[in-house]
């Protein structure tokens, strides 16, 4: 744990240096091969998707930047250059492009790259329940009963260009709503990366660490009850139910 | 996902669909949400004397979380305070057979529970006074 942590700031080799090539047991100096057979490496599990992509923790990336090093590191490991290799060889590869390929999904999306920055840096912030919100909650709940008169008046002409008026109002809101959102979270990233990179080390300035943290985890809840009342407000006026994701 | 047959009947025939006035007497809202998913649950209680005389729920979400709550709600009923307390997730995952992706839903039960007892308990406090 204390050894994950430390190292996460540093470069991908020294954290495979650390350890002995699988093959000839000789200490692994290069950085996804064996200096001395050659074979391929697997990356540690308990690697950090930004250290698997080589990138600090921060969260304003550059997505250019993100791409061409997974492109690179997707033809390092991809199984097609592995056929002819040994079947040990073979599970690396596929092991290796499988966590690659779930690190870049996780951290090409800013909202899920932010809720895997705090499930690094906060652990259990998700269990803590923050006082929820009442007042949003308030309104998503007046929100699905409109919704639901909404589709039952499906019959009446009248009645239902009424609610679908009323919803247009609703639904322009809510997406003003998430926009600001959105616009709030840039600064929350912002201010992130100013403190991390004043002091990268996990323990330095904990404090402020947290706070942005705290704000940040709010601020993403809210953001997902908000994306799921509008997307059950849009999938109503254009027919049928939201697909709910889960 | 392959639900349950006992989360898929409550999720067909969910019951005691439906909500108090918020400043009825007796009534105590509990208001949650899951902020992993987004769900959003409201279970409400009426309270006669000591005991649960009726309760009510109104959840937005998944099956689980759907059935998690109807089935709260059934438990309540007849419940008093102290036992309603008692009620645990754990109990709900039990009877509903939730697999481990939706034990949050049936903590969010769970939740919803305690909320809305503390809410009726500090409604009643400020009625005596």
């Amino acid at each position: 744990m204390d050894q994950t942590q430390n190292t996460s700031n540093k470069r991908t080799e020294l954290q495979m240096a650390r350890s002995m090539c699988w093959h000839c047991q000789s200490e692994v100096t290069g950085e996804y091969y064996c200096g001395q057979c050659v074979k391929v490496q697997p990356l540690s599990k308990e690697m950090d998707y930004f250290t698997c992509l080589g990138l600090p923790r921060l969260l304003a990336i550059d997505t250019a930047a993100l791409e061409a090093k997974y492109y690179e590191l997707s033809r390092t490991f991809h199984p097609d250059f592995f056929q002819s290799k040994t079947e040990p060889e073979q599970q690396i590869s596929l092991g290796n492009s499988a966590l690659l390929n779930t690190a870049y999904h996780m951290l090409k999306d800013p909202v899920q790259r932010a809720e895997y920055l705090l499930k690094l840096e906060a652990g259990s912030a998700k269990d803590i329940r923050n006082s929820p919100p009442a007042d949003l909650f308030e309104e998503i709940l007046e929100l699905q009963e409109d919704l639901e008169a909404f589709r039952s008046a499906s019959g009446d002409a009248k009645e239902t260009d009424q609610y679908r008026s009323k919803l247009l109002v609703d639904r322009a809101q809510l997406e003003q709503r998430r926009q600001d959102m959105d616009t709030k979270l840039a600064g929350l990233f912002t201010k992130w990366d100013t403190i991390q990179n004043r002091a990268p080390q996990p323990d330095a300035l904990r404090p402020q660490k947290d706070d942005v943290l705290k704000e940040m985890r709010e601020l993403l809840s809210n953001r997902t009850y908000l994306r799921n009342i509008l997307n059950d407000v849009v999938a109503a006026m254009e027919g049928g139910h939201a697909d709910r994701r889960h | 996902m392959a639900y349950s047959e006992k989360v898929v009947d409550h999720y067909n025939n969910p019951r005691n669909v439906g909500s108090f006035k918020k400043d009825e007497k007796g009534v105590g809202t509990g208001m949650v949400g899951a902020p992993e998913c987004g769900d959003v649950m409201k279970l409400q209680i009426k309270v006669e004397g000591e005991r649960i005389v009726d309760a009510k729920f109104k959840t937005f979400g998944c099956g689980s979380a759907i059935a998690s709550s109807s089935l709260a709600t059934e438990w309540l009923k007849g419940k008093t305070i102290d036992e309603a307390q008692t009620i645990k997730n754990t109990d709900i995952v039990q009877e509903l057979n939730l697999p481990p992706v939706k034990i949050h839903c049936s903590v969010l039960a769970e939740d919803a529970i305690k909320a809305a007892l503390a809410d009726y308990k500090k409604k009643a406090e400020t009625e005596t006074k």
